[in-house]
């Protein structure tokens, strides 16, 4: 088996909870030479649960180009760092799905994954449910999965 | 049946007509018992002075049983309902004989006998109108009063916890009440609340198409890029300065969410808001934190800017202009106090530290995306809502009601746009539209069962005749109760108590324990996290972002705010009304 690492994953939402998960992948980025992909994942169940029932096209492209920015900033930090080839995807969904879809993918061998956030609206992982849903990610796509503390 | 019903109602009409023309007082009738145009008249009223309306008007004989009238069945001779406004007329066909009484039913109040005496019969076989005292009825607590209570507490905790999304919510709430209304007298009679015929006469549906006309307006607005510009502009005037910037977002969100809902507001400001602080180095929930407290007080400054607002402008009559004139100005003073609290809790957060470069670059992408998409159509709902401020403000003078004027604005700017109409109805929030339809159902059953009533006499007695007292304990119970259930139910079951208060307390006829409602139910959305559905707006989408606001940030910064601008607005409202 080859253990060369030639794509990461790195998800995350930025922001200062993200550092560290950030740092991790550049550095692995940084020793392996591997190209280095931020992914964002948004979604925007989180609307239907503050009454908000009508139609959001407007409000999804908002917070696409929020999203953008977010890892435009994460790109820009790699890059200082040193990494040469570092890009970023952002897609739409629920995040479960499209972590395990990017994935299959983007047939990257490593993911970097934070750990949850402590945030009051997260529709996305327990604490607890965390270290299976990174299992589940490694089987489903095929890759070594990292949780960073 | 329906020609039978017309029938009694065309005569009622009649006798009324007549009986105004003779005066209703006592007054000499030119015919006989027996005679048309010889009626018993009367009101009813509940004990906070309220008409109470179906009411059954019965002359009998004391002691005999009269069965409730079935849904369809014909009222009997000497008998009659109450209308809406509590009145009952019952013409006297035929010559009445011996010791009667007045009887006064009506489901969940305690029965009435009230003698009629002889003079009063011997008047009306002589062929006098008679006008009777008023009849008082009380509530009495039976098993349907506690059902319909414990379904409304079920509904305010199940949105309080968010278990069920709010409008599911309350609709299992109205679907209970009416199981129980129709199915429940199988078993007990004592089971039923209401029939959904009286249901429908609580849903105040100005308060629906106001809601309705106002969505169809912002779903052009917030396509045209306005929000996302003037950000974008107050960065530019702001000349990089974080403090300058902070209080010109204050201002723009709060004077947008005088007129638009403050969630749709929050939905447009916080991803732009999220990118300038970005750019300039600075936490994103320096800006977002200041702009929902913004949100949340200016709001209350029109009819429009809250669903509160528009609730209790619809119940208490209280005009566009009336909100602008009694409100506006101690909601700026408390817009002032807000940005000097904002810049003081935040003022570490407020240095910028970015690198030139990388900061030039996402100010780049920032003003390629920071631009108005659709300038025509801007200019066309600039018309269109000047065009709704003016009716909103000029309105009451011809009897032309809020929900009227942006049913026209709304179909003013369809017309004049024309969008896809099927993309434009669909931006309607028919669940939120459901929501308060059945919310109305929830509230009008505790109405209905005296919970409301029981609430008020308790109020009242603890309050007195005193004024400001009831000032103080409609604001500042609204603030603290707004900050841990949701302000809408609670707004809604707190009309008529506060209608009730304001008819029985010398001076509050100002309307003033209204405004003090309105204080109350929205400035206590800062409070709390889940205080207002624009600070969960907020937070998920800064979330998002990577920065999250947890229950206890949001709490320490936003209860002091809290404290501050309630104390404010019920100075100004002191000031103002005493």
């Amino acid at each position: 088996m080859n253990n060369k690492i030639n794509k990461i994953l790195c998800a995350v939402r930025g922001g200062p909870e993200s550092r560290q998960t950030v740092t991790y992948a550049i550095d692995l980025a940084l020793e392996t030479g591997a190209k280095l992909t931020f992914f964002h994942a948004m979604d925007a169940e989180f609307l239907g649960s503050a009454a908000i029932g009508r139609t959001l096209s407007g409000i999804y492209n908002e917070l696409i180009e929020m999203g953008k920015f977010t890892m435009l900033i994460l790109v820009d930090r790699a890059q200082r760092r040193g990494v040469k080839d570092v890009d970023y995807i952002i897609q739409e969904g629920n995040i479960r799905k499209q972590l395990i879809q990017i994935a299959i993918e983007t047939r990257a061998e490593t993911m970097i994954v934070g750990r949850p956030t402590r945030g009051p609206t997260s529709n996305v992982f327990k604490m607890t449910e965390m270290e299976s849903f990174a299992e589940e990610l490694a089987r489903e796509g095929g890759l070594k999965v990292v949780v960073v503390p | 049946m329906k020609y039978r019903l017309n029938m009694r109602s065309t005569l009622f009409i009649l006798a009324l007509a007549g009986a105004a023309l003779f005066g209703f007082s006592i007054t000499k009738g030119q015919a006989e018992a027996g005679s048309p145009g010889v009626v018993l008249t009367g009101s009813v009223y509940d004990r906070q002075g309220q008409p109470v309306e179906g009411a059954m008007v019965t002359i009998q004989k004391p002691g005999e049983s009269i069965p409730a009238l079935k849904h369809g069945e014909d009222l009997a001779d000497l008998q009659a309902l109450t209308q809406a406004d509590g009145r009952f007329l019952i013409p006297i066909l035929e010559p009445l004989d011996g010791d009667l009484v007045l009887v006064t039913q009506r489901t969940h109040y305690k029965t009435i006998e009230t003698p009629l005496g002889s003079a009063v019969v011997t008047k009306l076989n002589a062929g006098e109108s008679i006008s009777l005292a008023d009849v008082v009825l009380v509530h009495q607590i039976s098993i349907a009063f506690w059902i319909a209570t414990l379904i409304f507490i079920m509904v305010l905790v199940l949105i309080a916890l968010g278990w069920l999304h709010n409008t599911l919510s309350a609709l299992m709430g109205a679907a209970l009440i009416f199981i129980f209304s129709y199915l429940g007298p199988i078993v007990n009679k004592n089971l039923y609340i209401f029939s959904f015929n009286d249901a429908l006469k609580y849903i105040d549906w100005n308060v629906v198409f106001l809601i309705m006309g106002m969505m169809i307006v912002i779903a052009v607005v917030e396509r045209t890029g306005i929000f996302q510009w003037l950000a974008f502009k107050a960065y530019k005037v702001s000349g990089g300065r974080p403090w300058l910037l902070l209080a010109i977002l204050m201002i723009i969100t709060g004077v947008a969410s005088a007129f638009l809902d403050n969630v749709t507001t929050m939905l447009l400001m916080t991803p732009i808001t999220v990118q300038i602080a970005l750019s300039m180095g600075i936490s994103p929930l320096a800006l977002l934190i200041p702009e929902v407290f913004a949100s949340n007080v200016v709001g209350i400054s029109t009819l429009v800017g809250t669903p509160t607002n528009i609730l209790i402008g619809s119940y208490a009559r209280i005009s566009f202009g009336n909100f602008l004139s009694n409100l506006t100005p101690g909601v700026l003073i408390a817009l002032i106090a807000l940005i000097l609290y904002s810049l003081w809790i935040y003022r570490k957060e407020l240095k910028t530290d970015t690198d030139e470069e990388m900061m030039e670059l996402l100010m780049e992408k920032l003003a390629k995306q920071a631009k108005i998409t659709e300038p025509v159509n801007l200019r066309k709902a600039g018309v269109v809502g000047l065009g709704m401020i003016l009716l909103f403000v000029t309105g009451e003078n011809f009897h032309m009601l809020p929900s009227v004027t942006a049913i026209i604005g709304a179909t003013a700017l369809l017309i004049w746009i024309k969008p896809d109409i099927e993309e434009m109805i669909e931006s309607v929030d028919w669940t939120t539209l459901v929501f308060f339809m059945t919310l109305f159902i929830c509230v009008g059953a505790i109405q209905e069962v005296g919970l409301i009533s029981y609430i008020a006499d308790w109020i009242g007695a603890l309050v007195g005749k005193n004024l400001v007292l009831a000032m103080l304990a409609i604001v500042w119970v609204g603030a603290v109760l707004s900050t841990f259930i949701a302000n809408i139910p609670f707004t809604a079951a707190m009309l008529p108590v506060v209608g009730f208060l304001t008819g029985n307390i010398p001076g509050a006829e100002s309307k003033v324990l209204f405004y003090c409602l309105s204080v109350g139910s929205a400035m206590g959305g800062n409070g709390s996290l889940i205080g207002a559905s624009a600070n969960m707006v907020t937070a998920g989408i800064a979330e998002r972002a990577g920065y999250p606001i947890t229950y206890t940030y949001f709490l320490k910064k936003g209860f002091p705010a809290l404290l501050i601008t309630t104390g404010i607005a019920c100075i100004w409202l002191l000031i103002k009304f005493l």
